[in-house]
């Protein structure tokens, strides 16, 4: 280009406004270019601290499912039981549509994020959340989601609630842009404070838009009767997650 | 100051002499072209030409019709009295019925006329007489001018004398106009339509328009019979000739005089008009026209902001990374060794999950236990069993003994 321009000097003088554009033009594209590079050498550190982390937590999880299962062993040897914690998280499925709602139902659904048919979510277990389930017991099913529904709904069906907006989880930047100050930078973290109900489940938890699932591959029993009553409806504990896997 | 356009004087006798160098374009030439304002003109100065018609008034009502009423099986509509005819029973008066009156019948008393403020009708013709003088225009109206020397043509005062048309034709022909009356004969067709039969028969493009200042000048005669050619006194230049159709950019020859008289007649950006009391050539909207020397000046430079870039957030598709090993890499790092090691596991006959060190002992114990305690439970129900039965034995036999007792 400044070949080019060298032999138009000989002939003829470059208009000014030209001069002025290529010379603004070279110094926003040397910006550019310094941008990207910095912003490569970020990723490439971020990718390999998330190894990392990742791989401390296929170490935890790991250890927590074989200290379960020593400590019932041991029990039971010992000719006792063993009880293990009760769960902090629920996965709760909302299974009636929107006609007809009682008012205050209709509320506590919204509140819980579940505002359509089929929408779930996880839900933190405390005396509030407790009493609020309760309410629309017969609307949802929840139960204690596994590790394996927790990580399938986060990547399959993981969208993030973004400046209002619903954007899906295709890369860490999103995650370590929101939840970065929480000490959240990738998926296999915010699938370990999930999991895990850390100190920023709240965080993580409201990042997260409510799951759209499909509806049951195999279908329900029958909606209008509670699960222990042969139905769907209310807490079907660890049960949850053979439905959830269908509908993910 | 900036630099004023130039203009030559040609000879009328010979194209390639120029009689007069350099003459200075008028002001009016500099007007802003605003085709908004002509055609607006136009539309209704247009309309000043009409002569007055209208319909018969008693035409489709030179009847007795009534309407029947209801309870006959009828429409509604006034029908013709009488009988003997055809024509008694059927519909009339209304505008939907054959041979009926039209629709709001046109009297003479419409408004046939428009009436133009005077400053717009001087703003169209200057920005007509402006657009005289571009030559994109004028090709892009039409005009055959690709061997005209120079636009606007000007020539010296000699044509206004021309009195044969032979002359006449001679001048056009040296100056390039003559493809023009050509494009007019050559496209003369007849018209389509009624208008043929009354008095329109054909249909015929405009040529060049002759602009002259004296007024015994003998031009007229000459170019009258020229097809095409239209001759006006500058002095009463009209829209309806400087911009047909409302399209601005015909073509047109001026005489010297004529030219020269311009200045006078529209005035120039320093001095209203001499002869329009009053009138003052529209100003343009931006006195620098060049965009690019303003963004890229320094001034504007230094308050504009950087160019925003599309942020986008993420991909249009969304991949599902359990099903799409690119997408699950860029989403865990790990993901990739995760896979290798699954794979080596199968490869090497274990099942998928890690060796978990089991820990004998404690699975003996706790099999020894459930062994002890499944042990317990069958002797229990055992017993109860058994228990249950000899109650029965019991029973019955007691039941016999009663029953041999009777």
């Amino acid at each position: 280009m400044s070949q080019k321009k060298a032999q138009i000097q000989v002939e003829q003088k470059v208009p000014e406004s030209i001069v002025k554009k290529t010379q603004r033009d070279s110094k926003l594209r040397d910006l550019v270019v310094k941008r990207r590079a910095e912003r490569l050498g970020q990723n490439k550190v971020r990718r390999a601290q998330l190894e990392k982390s990742a791989q401390a937590y296929e170490a935890e999880y790991k250890a927590t499912e074989k200290s379960l299962v020593d400590n019932i062993r041991k029990a039971k040897s010992e000719g006792g039981f063993y009880v293990p914690a009760e769960a902090k998280l629920i996965l709760v499925i909302r299974i009636r549509g929107i006609n007809t709602l009682n008012p205050q139902v209709r509320q506590t659904l919204r509140l819980l994020k579940l505002r359509q048919l089929h929408n779930a979510a996880f839900v933190r277990i405390n005396k509030a959340t407790i009493e609020m389930i309760r309410k629309v017991e017969p609307y949802i099913t929840y139960g204690y989601p596994s590790r394996t529904v927790i990580k399938n709904l986060i990547y399959k069906r993981g969208y993030a609630k973004v400046n209002g907006q619903r954007i899906p989880l295709t890369s860490n930047t999103i995650i370590d842009q929101q939840l970065g100050k929480y000490g959240i930078h990738g998926i296999e973290d915010l699938i370990h404070e999930i999991t895990t109900v850390g100190a920023h489940f709240k965080e993580a938890n409201r990042f997260l838009w409510a799951f759209k699932l499909r509806g049951p591959r195999g279908g329900f029993i029958a909606k209008r009767r509670s699960f222990i009553n042969q139905g769907d409806w209310g807490n079907r504990e660890d049960l949850i997650n053979d439905l959830a896997k269908r509908m993910i | 100051m900036t630099s004023v356009p130039l203009v030559s004087v040609f000879s009328a006798d010979d194209s390639t002499k120029v009689t007069a160098k350099h003459i200075p374009l008028p002001a009016v030439f500099q007007t802003p072209i605003r085709p908004d304002i002509v055609s607006f003109v136009h539309t209704n100065i247009a309309k000043n030409r009409r002569q007055a018609h209208a319909v018969n008034p008693q035409a489709g009502m030179q009847h007795s019709a009534e309407s029947w009423g209801t309870g006959r099986a009828v429409a509604r509509i006034p029908r013709v009295s009488g009988s003997g005819t055809h024509r008694s029973g059927q519909a009339a008066f209304g505008n939907q019925c054959r041979k009926g009156r039209m629709s709001l019948p046109i009297k003479v008393w419409r408004r046939w006329h428009r009436r133009v403020n005077i400053k717009q009708k001087r703003h169209a013709a200057a920005t007509a007489v402006a657009a005289t003088g571009i030559v994109p225009l004028v090709l892009a109206r039409g005009h055959r001018i690709s061997q005209v020397p120079q636009i606007p043509l000007v020539v010296e005062d000699k044509i206004e004398s021309y009195e044969k048309t032979t002359d006449a034709l001679n001048f056009l022909k040296r100056f390039g106009a003559f493809e023009d009356v050509q494009k007019v004969v050559s496209t003369k067709v007849v018209r389509a339509g009624i208008s043929k039969q009354r008095g329109k028969k054909y249909r015929v493009r405009k040529g060049p328009l002759v602009v002259y200042f004296n007024e015994n000048a003998k031009l007229l005669k000459a170019f009258r019979n020229v097809p095409g050619v239209e001759v006006v006194n500058v002095t009463r230049l009209n829209l309806l000739q400087l911009a047909p159709g409302g399209q601005l950019g015909r073509f047109v020859i001026w005489t010297q005089s004529a030219f020269a008289h311009l200045d006078k007649l529209f005035g120039t950006y320093r001095y209203a008009s001499v002869l329009k009391d009053g009138y003052q050539l529209l100003r343009p909207l931006l006195t620098n026209p060049d965009l690019a020397r303003i963004i890229n000046s320094n001034q504007v430079q230094e308050k504009v902001q950087p160019a925003k870039t599309t942020k986008v957030l993420h991909e249009v598709q969304k991949k599902n990374p359990l099903k799409n090993t690119k997408a699950m890499d860029r989403l865990n790092p790990y993901a990739k060794k995760q896979r290798a090691a699954a794979t080596a596991a199968i490869k090497a006959n274990t099942k998928g999950t890690k060796k978990i060190k089991k820990n004998k002992a404690l699975k003996k114990a706790s099999r020894a236990a459930f062994n002890k305690v499944s042990a317990a439970l069958n002797d229990a129900t055992k017993a109860a069993v058994q228990e249950e039965q000899d109650i029965k034995v019991k029973y019955f036999s007691v039941q016999k003994g009663a029953a041999q007792a009777e």
